[in-house]
């Protein structure tokens, strides 16, 4: 079991170790000139430079706050109004037209009016990862809630439990993979949209590194800020695989 | 102690239309009571059960418990199902305690009460199992425990072995006998095997299909308690058994789809 997932583990790495060879390859082969396309040992190079300077970790704490808040802020809103959407007919009926016409709305495109609003600040930026994260979070929220095996509310109720304590108490832990499931689907996003949100505009953060590397014709650092946001993802992930095997100890495996 | 009066259910199908599940059914159950409700797949035996248990209300009519009317799930009344329906984020001991701890009793006194049920019903050690590692026979043991622990008067048991193997089937059905002569709850037991309805009960309601109707009520005269391997050798018993069998058979009319 422990070994076979040993070798998945290194089955996976190959794949990445390709692409890291191929881009060393095209450095070698010199498809662009090095100071216009760095070598991946120099960026890496960089990269392990770079935790130990202040600035650079400035900038990836700045990134990480946004997210974090943004994120917690669509759960606390994703959550609820899933649970709601799914359970209450009303509420359903209310929120399903709201969410058809919001979520393919292509969330950055708002942000010009957001800066105009709320400012260059952080602000700005947090609203626009809430509104990318929680989307995830509320359709898989609900998709979760409707899917609840009525029986499992059922014996709850002949066992006491009220209508609206079965919320709490069977709906909302019987959603948790669904909920974790959607949430991981946020993080992503919430990645990519805070670091897009901070290259558009912005005077800290990981996304203005690149911007500002870019226009300095720093090629070595423009790819640094790439290479943090990458791993910033891939330790959330694991993070959250980690909450969700806490969480749902109980519930049938799935990958 | 339970009173079912011209109990109706249709369904709003799917594109229009509406299907009659089950068509005033009139039954009277007393208390301590065990009654089976026999009857082929979709004859609406289950639908009927759910009306009791006040999970699902009825198109016309009315149910009561001990006089009074039921208008939703209470812990009266005790489901127990095929699926089992455990909560899969408990354990086994979170599964029994639940009922006690949703009374107001102090986590560790419902412990306690939760702890002896489990002995009872053959699963001390596993207390702190999740569901998803127990078989199917463990698991019917544990949701029967969860219903038994808030004490209802009435047990609801929704095929509750249909989905377990032969040998684990035979085991809980004695099982259940033991528990019924110790505290004898009544018991609306709906199944679909002939010879688990008369082994079990007082009495069989046998039901047709579409709609479900009852089609007839027999007493079960067999003398309690039961033991399986006597009563199999008895010809009241097998009579019972053909009678049944003979009579939930479909007449060719209501075969056709």
């Amino acid at each position: 079991m422990t070994a076979l997932a040993r070798n998945e583990a290194l089955i996976g790495a190959i794949p990445i170790l390709g692409l890291l060879l191929g881009w060393q390859a095209a450095v070698s082969a010199g498809v662009a000139p090095s100071a216009l396309l760095p070598s991946p040992v120099a960026v890496f190079g960089r990269v392990a430079q770079n935790l130990g300077d202040p600035d650079f970790l400035g900038h990836t704490a700045v990134t990480l706050y946004r997210l974090f808040v943004g994120f917690l802020i669509a759960l606390a809103i994703g959550v609820p109004l899933g649970l709601a959407g799914a359970t209450n007919r009303i509420a359903g009926a209310a929120l399903k037209p709201l969410v058809r016409v919001l979520a393919p709305v292509p969330k950055i495109a708002l942000y010009p009016a957001l800066i105009l609003s709320l400012g260059f600040d952080d602000a700005s930026k947090i609203v626009l990862v809430t509104a990318d994260a929680l989307f995830p979070i509320l359709l898989a929220t609900f998709q979760g809630a409707a899917m609840v095996e009525p029986k499992l509310v059922w014996s709850a109720r002949a066992a006491g439990t009220s209508p609206a304590g079965t919320l709490l108490k069977v709906i909302l832990p019987a959603t948790l993979p669904s909920i974790l499931t959607g949430s991981r689907i946020a993080l992503v996003v919430a990645c990519i949209v805070v670091f897009l949100a901070e290259m558009i505009t912005s005077t800290d953060g990981l996304g203005y590194l690149l911007v500002r590397a870019a226009r300095n014709f720093q090629t070595v650092d423009m790819f640094v800020p790439l290479i943090a946001i990458s791993a910033i993802g891939l330790l959330l992930n694991g993070a959250l695989a980690l909450t969700r095997k806490k969480l749902l100890v109980g519930f049938p495996e799935e990958d | 102690m339970i009173a079912i009066s011209g109990v109706t259910k249709t369904f709003q199908r799917r594109g229009g239309g509406t299907h009659l599940a089950i068509d005033s059914i009139d039954l009277q159950v007393a208390e301590g009571e065990f009654v089976s409700i026999l009857g082929p797949s979709g004859c609406g035996k289950s639908t009927l059960l759910y009306i009791v248990g006040g999970f699902v209300p009825p198109s016309r009519g009315s149910i009561t418990v001990s006089g009074r009317p039921v208008t939703g799930p209470g812990p009266d009344r005790g489901p127990v199902f095929q699926e089992f329906a455990l909560f899969p984020w408990k354990t086994v001991l979170g599964n029994v305690a639940y009922g006690l701890r949703e009374a107001g009793m102090r986590k560790r006194e419902a412990e306690r009460q939760a702890e002896a049920l489990i002995a009872r019903v053959g699963l001390k050690g596993y207390e702190s199992f999740y569901p998803k590692e127990l078989s199917g026979g463990m698991k019917q043991r544990v949701a029967i425990a969860r219903t038994l622990a808030y004490n209802p008067a009435i047990l609801l048991m929704d095929e509750p072995f249909g989905a377990l193997d032969a040998h684990t089937r035979v085991r809980l059905q004695n099982e259940l006998l033991e528990l019924w002569e110790r505290d004898r709850k009544t018991v609306l037991f709906v199944t679909h095997a002939v010879d688990e309805a008369v082994f079990l009960s007082d009495r069989v309601v046998v039901m047709s299909r579409q709609p479900g109707r009852i089609k007839a009520i027999v007493d079960i005269d067999l003398p309690r308690p039961r033991h399986r391997d006597e009563l199999l050798l008895q010809s009241r018993y097998q009579h019972l058994v053909i009678e049944l069998e003979r009579m939930i058979e479909d007449p060719p009319e209501e075969i056709r789809p």
